[in-house]
């Protein structure tokens, strides 16, 4: 070992850092660690505005420097720290996607004026139904390290949606993953039932890693790089095994599409769903979603393009599964929140049916399938929020039988989102299904687009029945109220259903953005 | 054991053995078998983990001898520190008592292990035996570069090619510290948490509690020891309190029958008698 010491080692080189393009990403990864800080020095009841006013600005500050960048950004887009983040138009569409979402669902988060104190219980550490327990419902203080814990997840995605390696790429993975099993597991009403969600997401979540990091080592055995262009070149004719590709390639997809939540790997979304605090599942269920398919347009497109034929045909299974599992069993559900999870595996299917379509075209409209469908179920978990009765949320759906009559602009509201996650014209819903179907038309998925059509429409017969029922029946007697939201979340729903409005009527913004440019492959 | 063996095979190539080398293999191999096969016969879990320690701590040594320092450090770390302790935790959580049930839960366990068990150890033959045999020595590896895999190497690689994961992982840590305080830490003292014994002292003579003292307990005669059984006041009569509300809920004729008994109203047998009541004794009639 001496000889070893002995021996000078040359000067390490740090790698080029461009700070500009990661600085979004550096900023809410930085707040994040604020936050922190903020729990452990400011007194208690400075921490919930503290939070909120850093929350806030953190995500405004990243969003401004993402404007900044973006004009002057190269249009192939750049690589850097040692080409372990890629920084490409895809990437800062996801980023900015990401942020605007997350706005959006820090705002629920923080609103306090529907449930006193907040959708967080006070002390998490204490056990469900204890005398402590039952003391701490009526107290009005909550886990302010909701805040960081979101940020860090946040952060996590932005690095998972540019991660050009996989190794980073299973890291931020982890940092998007471990927040949110934590946030599930915080909500002040349904304790019991919300630490389960935590438990089952985080046991499920783990086997899923597992899957992504033993896929990952197969691929480093196969391409002897974790790098995503190494992987591409050697895919590209060469006579190594097969057998480690396509298992590490198949190892890999479990694990992201158990995060985007599609067919076979849904299992923990209902419950999840039905468990996390409402204001968690928003975020969960609109920012995980782009996260996870970003990464895995990524993934399929730079490294495994050249073999797509070998495992596009899989992926055709599993989008067909996914739509069947979503459309079926949403229509058997009685819970509004189970019944938008399952209308999430739906449209999980038809997501991947975008990504799996590697052209241009398929790019873009993935890209703006998930811009639209990230504010509408953002704006339908803020809705579901406000109807409430004793005993918190009232989200059995016979609780929503007449709600028209009790409050005709929630039922509005809801109705027309329930209208986009159908796909009805007008909404973005429409849009973001048409770009998607016609990319997977003029790629030769013809059949993949007819199924996809059928079932949309199985799909759409539980939304409208939701709607029939909150327009056409009686309401019942001890139904429940709908809450006047503050300020937070009306902010919130208005910017889910605008932007939801918005890219119905005039999607073309938003799709040039989403097809200003390709992944850079370096 | 691979790597020694395969390091014996190279010895007769162009690689020599110092007899230093020797001399701590001759020692350290014999210890680690000797670990292995003691943590398996052992009866004890916690004996066992102990010999696993033992075997781990040689073959950490083994390879700091084979000029890998960094995996021998890693073993004894990560294994034998973090990992083992970590084993140790779960059986002492579990009690160190407990032991193994024998009871095949999955029908043919044990022929499926017993056959999985004989393949494991064909394949570990044939790979020992083809280095003991034809295997041509790979020249000594230059720890700085990433492929010597030594600790230099991965520290150039952890500060160059992947600086970005290497520093992402701080976030993943602070996650996974806050959580652990978010999901255990309780403010006990605070507003909502338990109360010390002054404040609780305080409470109850303010009149936040039904009465300052501790309610009396049940009677205890020689006739019952029932936590029915009320206690009766120094001038005989009973005391309510020292009945808890639940017995209410439990059959009222016996609980009124025992409060008479004990209120001295019923009939009393002789002082005597083994029987404690007319209704035990009629009981007994019945069975």
């Amino acid at each position: 070992m001496n000889v070893f010491l002995a021996q000078q080692a040359d000067r390490i080189e740090l790698p080029a850092i461009d700070y500009a393009a990661i600085l979004p990403m550096l900023i809410i990864l930085g707040a994040a660690c604020i936050g922190v800080l903020f729990e452990a020095f400011l007194p208690k009841h400075q921490r919930w505005p503290g939070q909120v006013v850093l929350t806030l600005l953190a995500i405004a500050a990243a969003g401004v420097a993402l404007g900044a960048y973006v004009g002057g950004s190269p249009a192939e887009g750049t690589t850097t720290l040692s080409g372990t983040l890629s920084i490409d138009r895809p990437a800062l569409f996801l980023w900015g996607t990401l942020l605007a979402l997350a706005l959006g669902a820090v705002l629920l988060i923080a609103d306090r004026s529907i449930e006193p104190g907040g959708a967080f219980v006070a002390q998490a550490g204490i056990a469900p139904g204890t005398v402590q327990d039952r003391a701490q419902v009526g107290s009005t203080g909550m886990q302010t390290e909701v805040f960081p814990l979101a940020l860090f997840a946040l952060g996590g995605m932005m690095a998972f949606c540019s991660a050009n390696d996989l190794l980073t790429m299973f890291i931020a993975l982890e940092v998007l993953s471990l927040p949110l099993y934590l946030m599930c597991g915080l909500a002040r009403r349904r304790r019991l039932l919300s630490q389960e969600a935590a438990v089952k997401y985080f046991l499920l979540g783990a086997f899923a890693s597992a899957f992504f990091l033993y896929g990952l080592a197969l691929l480093y055995g196969y391409a002897g790089s974790v790098k995503l262009a190494d992987i591409a070149n050697a895919t590209a004719g060469t006579d190594r095994s097969d057998t480690l590709l396509f298992a590490g390639l198949g190892l890999l997809m479990v694990g992201l599409l158990f995060k985007g939540s599609v067919g076979p790997f849904h299992t923990w979304t209902p419950d999840v769903y039905q468990g996390a605090p409402t204001p968690v599942t928003a975020f969960m269920a609109a920012c995980t979603k782009v996260a996870a398919f970003g990464g895995m347009l990524r993934v399929l497109t730079v490294a495994f393009e050249s073999t797509s034929w070998e495992w596009r045909g899989v992926l055709w299974g599993v989008a067909i599964v996914s739509m069947l599992i979503g459309a079926v069993l949403g229509l058997t559900q009685t819970d509004v929140k189970r019944m938008i999870a399952y209308s999430s595996i739906a449209h999980a299917g038809f997501l991947l049916i975008g990504t799996m379509a590697l052209t241009e075209d398929g790019l873009s409209g993935t890209l703006f399938y998930l811009l639209a469908y990230g504010f509408t179920t953002l704006a339908a978990f803020g809705v579901i929020s406000l109807v409430r009765d004793s005993t918190g949320e009232a989200t059995h759906l016979s609780a929503w039988a007449g709600l028209a009559k009790r409050s005709p602009l929630l039922a509005a509201v809801f109705t027309f989102l329930l209208l986009a996650l159908a796909g009805i014209p007008l909404t973005s819903g429409f849009v973001g299904k048409f770009v998607v179907f016609s990319a997977a038309l003029s790629d030769g998925m013809a059949p993949l687009v007819v199924i996809a059509l059928v079932f949309s429409a199985v799909a759409a017969f539980f939304y409208l029945r939701v709607v029939v029922l909150m327009y056409f029946s009686e309401p019942a007697a001890d139904g429940p109220t709908v809450s006047v939201p503050g300020a937070f979340t009306t902010a919130a729903i208005t910017l889910g259903v605008a932007v939801t409005l918005l890219l119905g009527v005039l999607p073309a913004f938003a799709l040039d953005w989403a097809g200003a440019g390709g992944f850079a492959i370096s | 054991m691979t790597p020694t063996a395969l390091f014996l095979a190279q010895a007769g190539a162009d690689a020599t053995v110092s007899t230093g080398e020797a001399i701590s293999f001759w020692v350290l191999a014999p210890i680690a078998v000797a670990g292995a096969l003691g943590m398996i016969f052992a009866r004890n879990a916690v004996h066992s983990a102990l010999w696993l320690v033992l075997t781990m701590l040689s073959l950490g040594m083994l390879y700091l001898i084979q000029q890998a320092p960094f995996l021998g450090f890693t073993q004894i770390i990560v294994y034998t520190g973090a990992i083992m302790m970590l084993f140790l935790f779960v059986l002492m959580m579990v009690g160190r008592e407990s032991s193994d049930s024998v009871v095949e839960v999955l029908r043919g366990q044990r022929l499926a292990a017993a056959i999985l068990g004989i393949g494991v150890a064909g394949v570990l033959a044939g790979a020992l035996t083809r280095a003991l045999a034809d295997v041509t020595p790979a020249p000594p590896l230059d720890p700085w570069t990433p492929e010597g895999g030594a600790a230099g190497g991965l520290g150039r690689l952890i500060f160059s090619d992947y600086l970005f994961p290497f520093e992402l992982t701080s976030a993943l840590l602070i996650t996974a510290a806050m959580g652990a305080m978010v999901l255990a830490f309780t403010d006990r003292h605070g507003k909502t948490g338990k109360r010390s014994q002054r404040e609780l002292v305080e409470a109850r003579f303010r009149g936040e509690y039904e009465r300052p003292s501790p309610k009396p307990g049940p009677g205890v005669f020689a006739t019952s020891n029932s936590v029915a059984t009320p206690a009766l006041l120094p001038d005989g009569s009973v005391a309510p309190e020292s009945l808890s509300e639940l017995i209410e809920s439990t059959s009222a004729a016996k609980l009124s029958g025992e409060r008479k008994q004990v209120a001295g109203d019923t009939p009393q047998p002789d002082a005597h008698s083994l029987t404690g009541s007319e209704e035990q004794s009629e009981e007994r009639e019945n069975s």
